[in-house]
């Protein structure tokens, strides 16, 4: 037996209570560590933003297009090492259900854009060369069972070909992955050329730049410069970094982050009432066995630490149980959700934020209980019986 | 002083008051007490309840200081230390054994004689072998991995004095430790508290309303209006 | 046992106020469970009722074939005028169909809330499409003049975004504006619009005499299959032909179905967390109670009526919580307006609604919390022996 021997004993004295205690400790760690994985994967288009990376949309809106001919121009612009563009295809397979996000991109600038996708030599050659080549992205490729060669044929809820068709088909010349899980591929990539030249309306238009700087440092400077190019014309631009944009961009749909963060909130709110007058309710129980150890020469600082341990201890083992059935949950998820939301995980961050948690938790809930303990006097205490 | 005296001296008391203030009201319990006790004494303290005996008690084990006055255990004073040396020194000095066991409800009764162990500098292996001896001694070994519970007061009691002597303290402080048993039971505890003052020489402070109880010790201090009166034992 | 129960119930309930610190702690983490369920069927309720508010049975919105959402949608001016040959359409004295074709294009508007740009549905529209929406109403101003760069804004829109006050000028883009008038249809998804005149936006999208999408009267309900049919059998359209509030209704789900996918498993898993707490709460009830108990048991009593005070006294505490859940809900977000994407990529303005059959949701998982923390609890007190009078 030792001192640990000691916390352990006496934080499980009442079984029931103490597995009631962990449950919802862990309930509320749960609900962390799940929302906290959803929110980040939700996000992390923000974050794998790369620094150098710009976006320019048309300033009324980035659903309204714009000419062809910027891509060239922008190209121009000094500190612009890279120009590539995208249109919005909205793309579904047999379904109008089967929605497949899909972008008609000038490959070769594509490509160069974003260096984080990867994809083997000879595929990247047929998707260069191969007009109705589609690239496909690792998770969505695996959402609908393509593999390389198949023929799809992708209907566009928007575009039309001037045969009065909305039908494109494509041959799957190529999968791409990503250096990082958080980067997502969920998406399809093919030749702006093909999709333009059979266009029945709207032909030499394009949905967004993406602009590469030679130097992060001068994103700003850029953004200026290409906005200025085109002030006072029919289509004005607008150019944000790619981060700023996605933002904005996420932040169309709601503040989720408050949402969550409530949520959160509240099941803490509950755990630290819970767990709190327990703790204080378990100390004064023990008011008798507190004066005993210090009779029997256990000094207060001994006995502030052995309480606080207990709560310690609890907060650790209901959080990490907490975190593990969320890490369980999430990894289940992640497979099932890459389609939709790449990158579901429970990264380091969130793992360490819940340990400070817990740390935290410990000590809001402990302090007072373990003060009340180090200050049990032995004569009024025993006197008690 | 003589060096002799101080070597037979295991407690001097030297002018101790002791007061409480309840409201604005003092209550002194002791006025200028001065008295001894000497190694290997075993006393038993009677009086009237509410005459002082547990905080005499208290006084003796290092768990309340005086009001004025000094109080040296080994010539050394233990009055004016402060509250983390006294419970250290407590640790190291006194055994305590209560009317009502106090044994740790969740711990057995090997771990709960094991405890004042933990605050000694001592292996696990140590603490085990310690604890087991003074099970043997009090004669319930055979009980060692049972919880309180389970155990009945007599059994629980010689638990306690398991507790009170594993880390080899000089002096023992029982307040009231037979009230609660009967009296077969509380003859077997009482005996071995004596064997324990006999064969192992502890000094042992015993509070007691029971004159039967009281008889097993050498001597009886009668307490009363803060004064104490000797009488030899008869037995 | 009527009155053995209801007695030892009473002493139960009245012995309350002597745990103060873990009686509260239930009632408030039970209260906050409804609060995160109430708030999430607020938020889809009111998103819900907004979309499915929308649209009428008796018009008929046409779009191209496979469109879904009017954005994607598009049509030439002959199929426009195909469209308002069709049977089935309801006609003014002149003859003409009732029908207006819209041009639906977004712009940014910054929103209050966060100060970022948010999409907003700039809709260009003809005189009929007043006529069309049920309940418009002007609340301000007028109407815009033909040819104009006037704008009207949907209430909504002014409530969630900056710079739409009357009179005052606005730039969309590279175009000022200028508002002109306030409109209001009843809280439907078209007070999250602007309107302006359908040939200035036409000319100024560079959209030629193309629109989106062609709204319609019909005769009455039924005569959407007489429309639908006419449209299958013209070879030169191409058309999705639905009635409005089944366009409406159809866009609806989505959104507030994923609402509540959050919604119900963060509040389930909640509930666990307040269980565990109202079950923690209870015991120590019992415990503290023990001696009570078994001096009743003592002296006569039953532990049927020890179950049942224990029981009421978990019902209370979690009935409390409940109602102080949904109080403050109901206070702090009833009729709250938010705005958020909606089906056709713009911002929809909605309303939270605390209605009154989420309220019952909540109460019921309130009453469920106590119950099954409070079971437990409530057969150990039934259980507890005679012999503990003599209990610590
Ligand atoms: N912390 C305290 N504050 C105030 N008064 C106290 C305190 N502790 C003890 N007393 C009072 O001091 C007196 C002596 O108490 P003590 O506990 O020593 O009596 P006792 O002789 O042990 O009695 P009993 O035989 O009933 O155990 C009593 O009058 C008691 O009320
Ligand atoms: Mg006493």
């Amino acid at each position: 037996m030792n001192r640990a021997t000691l916390v352990r004993k006496s934080l499980f004295r009442k079984k029931v209570r103490a597995i009631l205690l962990i449950l919802s400790i862990a309930i509320a760690f749960f609900i962390f560590g799940a929302l906290g994985a959803f929110y980040k994967a939700f996000n992390s288009g923000v974050e794998v933003a790369a620094a150098d990376r710009l976006v320019t949309v048309n300033k009324i809106n980035f659903t309204v297009t714009m000419p062809l001919a910027y891509q060239a121009r922008v190209a121009q612009v000094e500190g612009v090492r890279n120009v590539s563009h995208a249109s919005w295809f909205g793309g579904y397979y047999q379904e109008p259900q089967n929605f497949v996000q899909t972008f008609a991109v000038d490959p070769e600038t594509y490509l160069i854009a974003y260096d984080e996708l990867t994809l083997p030599p000879e595929q990247r050659e047929a998707f260069l060369t191969d007009r109705t080549c589609l690239a496909a992205g690792r998770a969505l490729a695996n959402q609908y069972g393509w593999s390389l060669g198949d023929r799809i044929p992708l209907l566009s809820n928007i575009w039309q070909q001037q045969d009065g068709s909305s039908a494109w088909d494509f041959t799957i010349c190529a999968i791409f992955d990503a250096d990082d899980d958080a980067v997502p591929t969920n998406y399809a990539i093919f030749h702006y050329d093909y999709f333009n030249e059979t266009l029945a309306f709207n032909r030499d238009q394009l949905g967004w730049l993406i602009v590469s700087t030679t130097d992060p440092a001068l994103n700003a400077e850029v953004s200026q410069a290409i906005d200025a190019l085109f002030a006072n014309s029919p289509a004005e631009t607008e150019t944000t970094t790619e981060a700023a944009f996605t933002q904005a961009f996420l932040e169309q749909i709601g503040n989720i982050g408050l949402i969550l963060t409530s949520v959160i909130g509240a099941a803490f709110a509950t755990i630290l009432m819970i767990v709190g007058t327990t703790m204080v309710l378990a100390v004064d129980e023990r008011t008798k066995e507190i004066a005993v150890m210090k009779t029997l020469g256990f000094t207060a600082p001994s006995i502030f630490a052995m309480t606080l341990g207990e709560v310690f201890l609890l907060s650790l083992l209901g959080g990490l149980i907490g975190l593990g059935l969320a890490w369980t949950l999430v990894s289940l998820a992640a497979e099932s959700l890459a389609g939709f939301i790449p990158g579901l995980g429970i990264s380091l961050d969130i793992a360490l934020i819940a340990l400070a948690l817990m740390v935290g938790l410990a000590l809001l809930t402990g302090l007072l209980p373990a003060m009340r303990a180090m200050n049990v006097q032995i004569s009024t205490a025993l006197g008690k019986l | 002083m003589t060096e002799d005296l101080r070597q037979d001296t295991l407690y001097q008391l030297d002018h101790v008051s002791k007061s409480y203030t309840r409201g604005k009201e003092r209550v002194d319990i002791f006025t200028d007490l001065t008295m001894q006790i000497g190694r290997g004494e075993f006393i038993a303290i009677m009086g009237p309840s509410g005459s002082g005996k547990t905080t005499i008690l208290n006084l003796l084990g290092g768990i309340d200081r005086p009001s004025a006055g000094e109080i040296a255990f080994k010539g050394q004073r233990i009055d004016n230390l402060g509250q983390g040396k006294l419970a250290t020194w407590r640790a190291h000095n006194v055994g305590f054994i209560f009317q009502f066991y106090n044994l740790m409800p969740t711990l057995t009764a090997i771990e709960n004689v094991e405890l004042p162990l933990l605050l000694l500098k001592m292996s696990g292996k140590e603490r085990r072998r310690r604890a087991e001896t003074a099970l043997d001694i009090v004669g319930i070994a055979d009980r060692a991995g049972h919880k309180p519970r389970q155990l009945s007061g007599g059994q629980q009691q010689r638990v306690a004095i398991a507790r009170a002597i594993v880390a080899d303290p000089a002096v023992l402080m029982c307040d009231e430790p037979t009230g609660d048993l009967d009296r077969e039971s509380a003859n077997s505890v009482l005996e071995t508290l004596q064997l324990l003052n006999t064969e192992l020489g502890k000094t042992i402070v015993m509070v007691t309303h029971d004159p039967a109880a009281a008889s097993f010790a050498k001597k009886e201090l009668h307490l009363d209006k803060g004064r104490f009166v000797e009488r030899e034992a008869l037995a | 046992m009527f009155r053995q129960s209801l007695a030892v119930t009473l002493i139960n309930l009245k012995s309350i106020p002597q745990r103060p610190g873990m009686s509260i702690a239930t009632i408030i983490s039970v209260a906050l469970v409804v609060g995160v369920l109430l708030g999430f069927s607020a938020m889809a309720n009111g998103f819900r009722a907004t979309v499915q508010g929308t649209g009428s049975q008796d018009v008929a919105i046409f779009l191209r074939s496979g469109a879904q959402a009017e954005l994607n949608s598009g049509l030439s001016r002959d199929e426009v005028r195909l469209i308002e040959e069709a049977p089935g359409l309801a006609r003014d004295s002149g003859g003409e169909a009732i029908a207006s074709a819209e041009l639906y294009v977004i712009v940014d508007g910054t929103k209050r809330s966060s100060g970022t740009d948010a999409n907003i549905p700039l809709r260009g529209v003809g005189e009929d499409a007043a006529l069309l929406r049920q309940n418009f109403e002007l609340v301000e101003g007028r109407m815009f003049a033909p040819g104009s760069n006037d704008l009207v804004v949907g209430r909504s829109v002014q409530r969630e975004f900056s710079g739409f006050e009357m009179g005052e000028e606005i730039r969309l883009g590279n175009n000022n504006w200028q508002i002109v008038g306030v409109f209001s249809t009843g809280g439907t998804v078209f007070d999250s619009e602007i309107w302006a005149d359908l040939g200035v936006i036409q000319n100024l999208y560079n959209r030629g005499s193309g629109v989106q999408t062609v709204r319609a009267r019909l005769e009455n309900p039924d005569a959407i299959e007489r429309v639908r049919a006419y449209a299958e059998n013209e070879p030169r359209l191409n058309l999705d032909v639905q009635a409005e509030q089944a366009y409406y209704a159809s866009q609806a789900g989505a959104t507030s179905d994923l609402i509540m996918y959050l919604g119900w498993p963060l509040s389930i898993a909640m509930a666990i967390g307040a269980f565990a707490g109202a079950w923690n709460t209870l015991y120590s009830s019992v415990d503290r109670r023990t001696r009570e108990i078994a001096t009743l048991r003592a002296i006569g009593f039953s532990g049927f009526p020890a179950f049942v005070g224990t029981m009421a006294e978990a019902l209370m505490l979690s009935a409390i919580g409940g109602l102080v859940g949904a109080a403050a809900v109901y206070l702090l977000f009833n009729g709250v307006s938010a705005s958020t994407l909606g089906g056709s990529f713009t911002q929809i303005v909605f309303s939270f609604a605390v209605t009154p059959s989420a309220i019952i949701a909540g109460i019921v998982m309130a009453l469920v919390i106590g119950f099954l923390g409070g079971l437990v609890p409530a057969i150990r007190a039934a259980r507890v022996p005679i012999l503990a009078v003599h209990a610590d």
